[in-house]
């Protein structure tokens, strides 16, 4: 492969597996809105406190 | 101000997971075309200038559709509208509104019923790779010969093989669809993703690592094919056409489906983040493991210039004839061959059972009929609109619908649910409607690019294509599949134009019932539905 087209195939990569990580490490850390039925509560119950 | 009118008392279904919602919404957009259409596209269009110029439609045109159809979809949802007539009439308060949405319901049936009936061939050669059936047809022209035999295009073929996985293929669409969003589409999104990115990470290793071919080419000098940065190319506006068409097609916009998937889910939910996660995951699916198995392959086997000539010869000839020959020359072939064609067959059920989510939808919330029923009917009508693709597929048939639905008629629906969400509905509303339950806030700049750039950047297209395309097929001075007109073909071209013109006839006046028997008035609106079935108006 050329230069120019290892360049190419390494930005294409990065970003569109950048973009996925991102998505993904957003969504599977911020599930303030996980409610995928719309009966639950708006956010998230708090976590049980330490030694409970 | 009269009061508008309750919706019929149907249950409103529901995803039963976020992580389910999106890999039925990637499996919606991940299709054929992302391991067949894709690689072609990138070679014959200059490698690096289009994947520039891809990039730039993904950005300007795919993820603010993504968003505006999730958009478009959950605001329906509100008054329990999965259908695009319904979340038209939503958005503009005008009767005209529910008649654009026919554009919405002809789209995802048409275009279901020709797919299904390609879909059917990946579960056929799927088939026809484990038992080695195809084995001994060793090169190009022998494994399009076998590939028209079973299409029945050859002198003295028979369609009965063709009918037969097609048959297999519809009941297998239409009993996930009976068995409604959780129940069926989620989970089949949750056992074939994981198994189509199984499959496909698996060939692109087996390819990247395939051995010099006999003129000496390596699976790079593939990858040089596709990404090769030629420049001079930039300048030509069918590279730009071509790249935003496959934006188009990669992501599923303009179909009406996503819509009618977003329309499941609650003003709480949210669907910023859940857009990008499902357009990154398509892209995924298309740049790192579409582009690395199909061409690269090729040129192996078939060196730079017959690799070159075969994508330009067509997808199917890549994915059908050219993939089989490969698969022949490697140890396992046959496992590799079945791995191949069955993830082709995931891309695209997870494509055709998201379809007919809309149609289903608006006969189940504006006329109460059950799910089931509804289901095995329109898969009774794609069996015999199907028929007619399988017997009549060298007149062109199918061509003339992939393009009047598949292609233009994408376009002209992302042009009106663009008009109508970020001009009608307003910008300010558009963007807050979808930061609601927002995860993320998408950068302001992609309000101006909604609003102004996606819609032009879509009728620029549309009046391209206009020009270039649609009126030389409608007067008959070109073919919609590109190849050669002949007199025989002109009777099933105009009956393939006439029952899509049918099909917005009853369509509207199935509308029309629909609107009068729920006695909804188009100025007042609908009355807005929380998810328990409380109208709260």
């Amino acid at each position: 492969m050329t230069t120019g087209a290892i360049i190419f195939m390494a930005l294409s990569w990065t970003f569109v597996l950048g973009l996925t990580g991102w998505a993904f490490y957003r969504l599977l850390t911020h599930k303030a809105h996980h409610d995928p039925d719309g009966i639950g509560p708006a956010t998230p119950p708090e976590p049980p406190a330490r030694g409970h | 101000m009269s009061q508008a009118t309750e919706n019929t008392g149907v249950s409103h279904e529901a995803w039963g997971s976020r992580i389910g919602l999106i890999l039925a919404m990637a499996g919606n957009a991940v299709g054929l075309g992302n391991f067949l259409r894709f690689p072609r596209q990138a070679a014959v269009n200059g490698g690096g200038s289009f994947m520039i110029t891809y990039f730039i439609a993904l950005l300007l045109l795919g993820i603010p559709l993504m968003w505006i159809e999730w958009g478009v979809g959950r605001n329906g949802g509100r008054y329990r509208k999965g259908h695009i007539p319904g979340m038209f009439a939503a958005i503009w308060k005008h009767p005209a509104a529910k008649y654009l949405g026919v554009v919405g319901m002809i789209i995802p049936l048409t275009v279901m019923i020709y797919y299904t009936y390609i879909e059917s061939w990946t579960l056929a050669f799927a088939y026809f790779s484990i038992v080695k059936d195809y084995w001994g047809n060793t090169t190009q022209e022998a494994m399009v010969t076998y590939l028209q035999t079973y299409q029945g295009i050859t002198p003295g073929s028979s369609h009965i093989t063709a009918l037969g996985f097609f048959l297999v293929t519809l009941v297998v669409n239409i009993w996930i669809l009976s068995r409604g969003i959780s129940g069926g589409i989620e989970k089949l999104a949750r056992i074939g993703m994981p198994i189509l990115f199984l499959f496909a990470t698996i060939l692109a290793v087996v390819v990247l690592f395939l051995p010099p071919g006999p003129g000496g080419e390596t699976p790079w000098q593939g990858l040089q094919f596709i990404y090769n940065p030629d420049f001079s190319r930039l300048d030509e506006p069918s590279v730009w056409l071509a790249s935003a068409g496959q934006i188009f097609f990669t992501l599923s916009v303009g179909m009406g489906s996503l819509q009618a998937y977003a329309s499941y889910l609650s003003k709480k939910d949210d669907i910023a983040l859940n857009g990008i996660a499902t357009a990154a995951t398509n892209e995924t699916a298309e740049v790192v493991l579409g582009g690395t198995i199909a061409i690269p392959a090729a040129v192996v086997f078939f060196g730079v210039t017959g690799a070159m000539a075969i994508a330009q010869s067509g997808s199917f000839n890549l994915g059908f004839a050219t993939m089989p020959v490969v698969f022949q020359q490697l140890p396992m072939g046959n496992i590799l061959g079945f791995m191949w064609f069955a993830l082709l067959f995931f891309a695209g059920i997870t494509s055709s059972v998201a379809m007919l989510t809309p149609v289903v939808a608006f006969f189940r919330e504006e006329f109460g009929w059950k799910r089931e029923p509804i289901a095995w009917t329109l898969g009774l009508i794609t069996l015999l609109f199907g028929l007619m693709h399988i017997f009549w597929l060298q007149y062109g048939f199918l061509d003339e619908w992939d393009y009047w639905a598949g292609t233009f008629g994408l376009v002209l629906l992302a042009v009106i649910e663009t008009v109508l969400f970020m001009w009608v509905f307003k910008p300010d509303r558009a963007w807050e409607s979808i930061h609601q339950g927002a995860d993320i806030q998408i950068p302001k700049v992609f309000k101006f690019v909604m609003t102004y750039v996606t819609p032009i950047y879509l009728l620029f297209i549309l009046i391209w294509w206009a020009k270039d395309d649609a009126i030389p097929i409608l007067t008959n001075a070109k073919s919609a599949g590109g190849g050669v007109l002949t007199d025989e073909m002109h009777p099933y071209i105009t009956g393939a134009r006439l029952l899509i013109v049918a099909f917005a006839i009853i369509f509207s006046v199935f509308i029309r019932i629909a609107w009068k028997r729920n006695k909804y008035d188009d100025r007042a609106g609908f009355v807005e539905i929380d998810q328990s079935g409380r109208t709260t108006v």
